[in-house]
């Protein structure tokens, strides 16, 4: 069987091996992540809607502490070299982002059926969607306004800042040099001639403020440019393998 | 989180899906794309959104389909509607959707002979624990596996 090349995606990972509060945002290609957690008011500073935001480390097996519901869980990319789908993206691994939202009456940012408890009964672990038992994760916990919590302009306030945040990563991710990451990763959108033609059909959330599912944003995994498919009236559309394995779908929920 | 925590799909889900890399990985197989689609909440829409998505899979003279769900419940709906489209283009279809004991479809038709229940709850309920029923690398494979069976038998009754 012959097969046809059509374009690139190669994936840079750089390992991050310890993770803890400090006094400056920062990544170091040692494996050395710094959270400053004072940040936070500058995250929401155009956010009316958010109340407050809490940041903070949780280490591996460090979780017996209370979650509120799990809004997403995101990991930290950016584009390096062309656009999405093409060229090459830096990513983060050891660490990943997890976004939880309540307001500031306590009700719980989710639809139908939420996960706010005690976070080790509440994540499972070593998903493709979730942290391994190994990984750090950044709580971006946010309380938004009195009944906020569930009105569609609250969670995209939320998705917002917490993009916002991760953007100050991207922004040294991107210029970290190539030859330093710890994993690298190539994908090729081919054509193979012969084969059993194949499609993938996603069925994704399209039905409100916590069901709803982002495309084409700026950054990998990102909120940024993007667009709700409600807004496009949930209608199908195509993308290649490595558009989508390039972080083009943000899950907002 | 949206309808079912246990069943949704994070932006990292997404990221490194196992699905798409099984099936993008398997040499037997000429990848076409990745078709989205929505949920949205009118059912008349439902059927519309569904039936453009099999049209789209249609005109890309897809020889199979492998249709994969986020969250259960009357997206059901929506998941039977575009297999049944599917089903009478003639184009092959395998599926991937929680069910257990208290998600099982919620409408049926003739073509949900492919679709597999993601559940791995003991219990067979939604268990409101972020990622427990997610997709997985072996779940994919079923679903390719039975995709790649059943185009086949497609292919002899063509003959």
């Amino acid at each position: 069987m012959s097969e046809k090349d059509l374009r690139r995606l190669v994936i840079k990972a750089f390992h991050m091996d310890r993770v803890m509060e400090g006094e400056e945002n920062r990544i170091t290609p040692d494996g050395l992540m710094t959270i400053n957690k004072g940040c936070a008011a500058k995250m929401i500073e155009a956010e009316p809607l958010i109340e407050n935001v809490g940041i903070r480390v949780i280490p591996p097996g460090g979780h017996d502490c209370w979650t509120n519901t799990i809004m997403d869980i995101i990991p930290v990319s950016t584009k390096v070299l062309g656009k999405l789908g093409e060229g090459i993206t830096h990513t983060l691994t050891g660490v990943y982002v997890v976004l939880t939202g309540v307001d500031t009456e306590g009700k719980q940012t989710h639809e139908f059926g939420s996960s706010e408890g005690v976070l080790r009964d509440k994540l499972y672990l070593n998903r493709a969607g979730t942290p391994s038992g190994e990984d750090y994760i950044i709580s971006f916990d946010v309380t938004l306004k009195a009944g906020m919590g569930q009105e569609r302009p609250g969670p995209m306030a939320a998705h917002r800042a917490c993009d916002r945040f991760i953007q100050i990563f991207r922004e040294q991710l991107k210029k970290m040099k190539g030859n330093l990451c710890t994993e690298r990763h190539e994908y090729h959108d081919v054509v193979r001639e012969g084969g059993k033609k194949v499609v993938i059909i996603k069925q994704v959330a399209g039905q409100g403020a916590m069901y709803d599912t982002w495309l084409f944003p700026k950054e990998p995994s990102g909120v940024e440019g993007g667009h709700s498919i409600i807004d496009m009236k949930n209608m199908p559309l195509v993308l290649t393998p490595n558009e989508y394995r390039d972080g083009m779908i943000r899950s907002m929920q | 989180m949206g309808i079912g925590p246990s069943t949704k799909e994070t932006t990292l889900h997404h990221f490194r899906d196992p699905l798409l890399d099984v099936v993008a990985s398997d040499e037997d197989i000429d990848l076409l794309g990745v078709i989205i689609v929505g949920t949205p909440d009118d059912n008349e829409e439902k059927m519309l959104v569904g039936t453009r998505a099999a049209v789209m899979a249609e005109c890309m003279r897809a020889d199979g389909a492998i249709l994969s769900s986020d969250g259960w419940g009357n997206s059901d709906v929506d998941f039977a509607n575009t297999c049944e489209q599917l089903g009478i283009r003639g184009i092959p279809v395998t599926g991937l959707k929680f069910s257990g004991v208290n998600g099982g479809f919620v409408v049926q038709n003739n073509y949900l002979s492919g679709i597999k229940d993601t559940n791995k709850s003991e219990e067979g309920i939604e268990t409101c624990v972020v990622g427990e029923n997610n997709i997985t690398e072996l779940d994919a494979r079923k679903v390719t596996a039975m995709l790649k069976l059943k185009m086949r038998q497609h292919e002899r009754k063509d003959v």
